[in-house]
């Protein structure tokens, strides 16, 4: 239970247009208030126990990704935020992106929507609850993501 | 048998400095250990022996005394010929002035029957730390000087081990003589000592400084012998005879007033007080032993031995009140210079000045409870600050610098140096430690001057700083490789020897008050200090200190940590560097935005602009010197 | 040492933190309600704690927790000594051994956010550390000893004759919460600039560490606040609660400050007024006795 009480969020701007950001920033404000849950936005992955991803992976910050994610102690979980997050969206198949954030990290949940709204947003993290709640009652952990050195596209 | 080991004390030292001549390098290690053997059985026997008057009268008295004369012309002509021979003027006049004061004295002083050592507690307490933390600081030079002169190309190595025994030998003289003469003469040899150890490099910096130390510690000794010539027209002519014919009369006190005021100048001088600071922040430039002896734990103790010494002669008068708003003047101004230094010997330096600073001050508010903090600060400063010395000597060779940014990650390549060098920051500025109790018990005696509490309280957080970001420093992980790191007996044992020492002293605090401390004040003002120990207390009238409370909470943190340290599996990860971490080489490397690899640097806060040494000394100066002559004056007028 | 001051050591270390939680659990409420947010529940302070202890404990530094440990223990030590009414300057000293753990703490991380902080901090004790020894003072002028046992016993409140040093412990009491505006060495808020300041490589169980640390600092500090008007108990807790609030109200209606401009503020402003009140005690040879 003690898990589900105090999520501590570290919102990761990966590439993203900054439309999912502002709605994630959204549900900080009274209008939602998203610290009702307990919710804290956390600026160290040290302390955080959801990631909460926007944006489609690319070759330049695909390690920032995987960093971040390993620097995120157990039991954590991902939020993959909009549709770019989840899929690529928009910049599917662009020379320079990888894809969503799940071909590089496990994500535990997608929040769909370009963008999506701080209510869905919100629904996310509290979906995300359950599964850290799980993840510590099986002690599972999240697996150290390796690093590939110097990351460029193979038709570059 | 008080008086063999006196003269074994001062005789073993020029003994093992004529061995250091005559016999070769290889085998100075074993010389040192077995002068630091000697001396720490010397000066324990000197404590078993008790205190005592040492009375050396006729037939001997007149061969001691001809020595005593040939040495001091010796002394002077030395000064004046070395002096000419570098064309160093303001020292030669100094000379000259020394020599015509002593051929005054010589002519007119009456015939003295015969001279006396005093062995009081305070001369015992002196005697430990001069043989016990002086050995051990020689010991550490036998570590310490091959690399050192290799790196400068120097053959030094007799000259250098001749003067720190020889001065060892002039510092327990000068700690139990009472005679003045005598006192003077010992005086003058720590003075010579300092010089030619200061100017150790022979290069022109060197040289230079030498000078200056020697030029100023002159100045003290000028005004120290004006005052024994003016005391001696009052019939004294011993150090306690001061004291005695003091009492705590104000008639009698007024009387003298004018001559203490001069030996304690004398005093201020060699403490290198302001005005006075800049000779030993010049004797940095001397290898790290001859720093962490002659200018941290011994020598300079000297000065405020001295300045105790005359308590008698000050306390509760407007001189006394005068002599502590100086010494706290000088603690807050040397703080705050501290804080702005980057060199660590120079924050040593800064440091060392202002804590005797503290203690002249304890000593001039003069209560019973002041002194005995003067004593102790005395006693807990000369160990903190030999270990910190010797630390940063050990740091240099370790890194290659004595710059506090380049000591970042130290800890990762020298975990036991960088703690003991954590040991004794933490001993200078946090309790359960010797020199926090003494601050705290110079505070409580200082809370009825309004001028110098404030003076204190300022410094004391300016302490805090100085030291809490140098120990943070040291104390940074950088991930680094491992430093390759030779670990010598001869270096380490005295590190680790000094530590203990600090630990142990702290934790018997209130036996070493008992037996040294309490008795010194009684005959020094005739009243104890209202002070009692009981249940690990050091109880006054006006506050306690739970020191016991305060060992017991920090080995439960021990205890505790190590406890708990494997209930929670630590798992190691890299810094956060918003992910753009460069995990092959240098963890503290981060990607720029031109995707090529920058390297993460912070830097401390050193406040240049406030505390710089352009901003401040000016006006530590005019201070200072404003602060003397009233000093001066309220000797003569008041 | 009896038992009922055993008893009472147990209840104040056991009792303490719930206080302290219960502190900063209205601290949040009220912060939420004064931005029009429902904000979380009071014992979210407790739930963070208990998450955080559940975590993983992932370090950069293998020894970096044990100056948590220290920092704790020395803040059970001196909120003790307080309790017990020792003596004030004793306390003061005790209580900088926690500050600097933490401080040293954040350094040995080694982390640059961590040193940023850290270096900031470091120029905080410059800032509050002589108004409090100032405050240690003035109990001394005006009792005779340092020892706190004197000012409960006393006649008249602290406060009567110490109002200048009560605004500069005010103060001091903001810049020890890190409290906007002098939150800039470690804050919620300040993560775009500061990450975490020294906090930031600490995680699970050591962070858990630090926030029971900041509990009992809460009571700690608020208890020095208490010592005001410690002749009557209930005025002294209505007083060092409306300080805790007031604080918390600043918190919020200001933006975080240099910290040049933080030791500006100290040292000329909250320095001369300590200083005043502290001429005017030696003047007027006041006694609450």
């Amino acid at each position: 239970m003690s898990l589900a009480k105090s999520p501590w969020i570290i919102h990761v701007n990966c590439n993203s247009c900054n439309g999912c950001d502002i709605e994630v920033v959204a549900c900080l404000t009274p209008l939602y208030d998203a610290e009702r849950f307990g919710v804290l936005n956390i600026g160290t992955p040290k302390q955080a126990d959801i990631m909460v991803v926007t944006g489609s992976v690319n070759y330049k910050n695909v390690n920032v990704i995987k960093n971040i994610y390993n620097q995120i102690p157990d039991p954590k979980v991902v939020l993959a935020v909009g549709a770019c997050a989840s899929t690529g969206g928009i910049f599917h198949n662009c020379y320079n992106v990888i894809g969503g954030v799940d071909q590089v990290i496990p994500v535990d949940a997608y929040v769909p929507g370009c963008c999506p709204r701080p209510e869905a947003i919100l629904d996310g993290v509290v979906a995300a609850l359950s599964i850290l709640e799980n993840k510590k009652k099986g002690n599972i952990k999240g697996k150290e993501v390796k690093l590939k050195g110097k990351e460029v596209p193979s038709n570059a | 048998m008080i008086e063999n080991t006196v003269m074994l004390l001062i005789a073993v030292p020029i003994l093992f400095s004529l061995l250091f001549v005559a016999l070769p390098k290889s085998l100075y290690k074993y010389l040192a250990w077995a002068f630091f053997i000697i001396g720490v059985a010397l000066s324990v026997n000197l404590v078993l022996d008790g205190t005592g008057v040492v009375e050396i009268g006729e037939p001997n008295f007149a061969m001691f005394e001809n020595i005593v004369l040939i040495l001091e012309v010796l002394v002077i002509l030395f000064i004046i010929a070395v002096s000419a021979k570098y064309k160093n003027w303001p020292t030669l006049a100094l000379g000259i002035i020394s020599a015509a004061i002593f051929a005054y004295t010589f002519t007119n002083a009456p015939h003295a029957e015969g001279a006396s050592f005093n062995i009081d507690q305070f001369s015992q307490i002196m005697i430990l730390i001069v043989n016990i933390v002086g050995t051990a600081i020689i010991l550490f030079a036998t570590g310490y000087m091959d690399e050192y002169e290799e790196h400068r190309h120097l053959n030094r190595q007799k000259t250098f081990y001749f003067t720190m025994s020889f001065f060892l030998a002039a510092m327990n003289g000068l700690v139990m003589a009472d005679t003045l003469g005598w006192l003077f003469l010992f005086w003058e040899l720590t003075t010579l000592c300092s010089f030619v150890l200061i100017s150790y490099n022979m290069d022109e910096e060197g040289i230079n400084n030498g000078f200056r130390a020697l030029a100023l510690n002159l100045v003290g000794g000028i005004a120290f012998s004006v005052g024994i010539i003016l005391l001696a027209t009052n019939d004294i002519a011993t150090l306690s005879g001061i004291g005695v014919y003091a009492g705590t009369d104000a008639a009698a006190m007024a009387v003298v007033a004018l001559p203490v005021a001069l030996l304690c100048i004398g005093g201020f001088a060699k403490s290198a007080q302001m005005p006075f600071q800049s000779w030993l922040l010049g004797a940095m430039v001397a290898p790290t032993p001859v720093s962490a002896l002659l200018h941290s734990s011994t020598m300079v103790n000297a000065g405020v031995f001295l300045v105790v010494k005359l308590v008698p002669a000050f306390a509760g008068s407007s001189l006394g009140t005068a002599i502590a708003v100086y010494g706290s003047f000088t603690f807050v101004m040397c703080s705050a210079l501290a804080l702005s230094q980057r060199n660590a010997k120079r924050v040593l330096a800064y440091s060392t000045i202002a804590n005797l600073g503290l203690i002249i001050a304890s000593a001039g508010i003069g209560t019973p409870l002041a002194v005995a903090a003067a004593i102790m600060l005395i006693l807990f400063h000369a160990i903190s600050k030999a270990l910190l010395f010797l630390c940063t000597g050990e740091i240099e060779h370790t890194i290659g610098s004595r710059d506090i940014e380049d000591m970042s990650g130290l800890v990762k390549k020298a975990p036991l140096l960088t703690t003991l060098a954590a040991l004794g920051m933490v001993s200078m500025l946090l309790p359960p430690f010797g020199v926090l109790l003494t601050k705290w018990v110079s505070m409580e005696a200082a809370s009825s001057n309004p001028i110098v509490i404030v003076f204190l309280i300022l410094g004391s957080a300016l302490t805090t700083v100085y030291y809490a970001k140098w120990m943070g420093t040291i104390l940074s992980s950088s991930m680094d490789k491992n430093a390759v790191h030779h670990k010598k007996p001869e270096t380490y044992f005295p590190l680790s020897f000094l530590g203990l020492a600090i630990v142990a002293t702290s934790i018997l605090v209130f036996t070493i008050y008992d037996y040294f401390i309490r008795p010194q004040v009684e005959i020094l003002l005739n009243t104890a200090p209202t002070v009692s120990g009981q249940a690990g207390q050091f109880t006054s009238e006006i506050g306690a200190f739970a020191y016991a409370a305060i060992f017991v909470a920090l080995a439960l943190a021990f205890v505790i940590y190590f406890a708990t340290r494997n209930m929670f599996t630590p798992r190691t990860a890299g810094y956060y560097m918003c992910g753009e971490n460069n995990m092959e080489m240098d963890k503290l490397m981060f990607r720029n935005g031109l995707c090529s690899y920058d390297k993460s640097s912070v830097s401390n806060i050193y406040l240049q602009n406030t505390f710089g040494e352009s901003k401040l000394t000016t006006l530590g100066y005019a201070i200072s010197i404003i602060l003397i002559i009233i000093a001066l004056a309220g000797g003569v007028l008041i | 040492m009896n038992m009922t001051d055993i008893l009472i050591a147990a209840l104040v270390i056991f009792v303490a933190p719930i206080i302290g939680c219960l502190y900063a659990g209205i601290d949040r409420k009220i912060t939420a309600r004064l931005q029009g947010r429902v904000g979380p529940p009071l014992l979210q302070p407790y739930y963070d704690v208990k998450k955080l202890l559940s975590k993983d404990n992932m370090v950069v530094n293998p020894s970096q927790n044990f100056y948590v440990v220290v920092y704790v223990a020395f803040l059970i030590l001196s909120l003790l000594m307080l309790v017990f009414r020792a003596d004030i300057l004793m306390i003061i000293f005790v209580y900088t051994v926690s500050s600097i753990a933490l401080i040293v703490g954040g350094m040995s991380t080694g982390s640059p956010y961590a040193r940023v902080g850290s270096s900031r901090e470091i120029m905080a004790i410059l800032a509050y550390e002589p108004i409090l020894i100032l405050y240690a003072l003035a109990i001394y002028l005006l009792t005779g000893t340092f020892k706190l046992s004197a000012v409960v016993d006393a006649s008249t409140p602290l406060l009567v004759y110490t109002p200048l040093i009560f605004i500069a412990m005010i103060v001091v009491l903001n810049i020890k919460l890190k409290k906007s505006p002098f939150d800039y060495s470690t804050s919620h808020h300040a993560h775009q600039e500061l990450v975490k300041g020294m906090l930031t490589e600490y995680s699970g169980p050591g962070m858990a560490g630090i926030e029971i640390g900041h509990f009992y600092e809460y009571v700690f500090l608020t208890g020095l606040i208490f010592v005001f008007w410690a002749v009557n108990p209930l005025i002294g807790l209505i007083i060092s609660a409306a300080a805790f609030f007031f604080v918390t109200l600043i918190d919020n209606i200001t933006a975080r400050v240099y910290w040049q401009w933080m030791l500006k503020l100290s040292w000329s402003v909250l320095l001369i007024l300590s200083i005043v009140n502290i001429a005017f005690l030696y003047f007027s040879e006041a006694t609450i006795m």
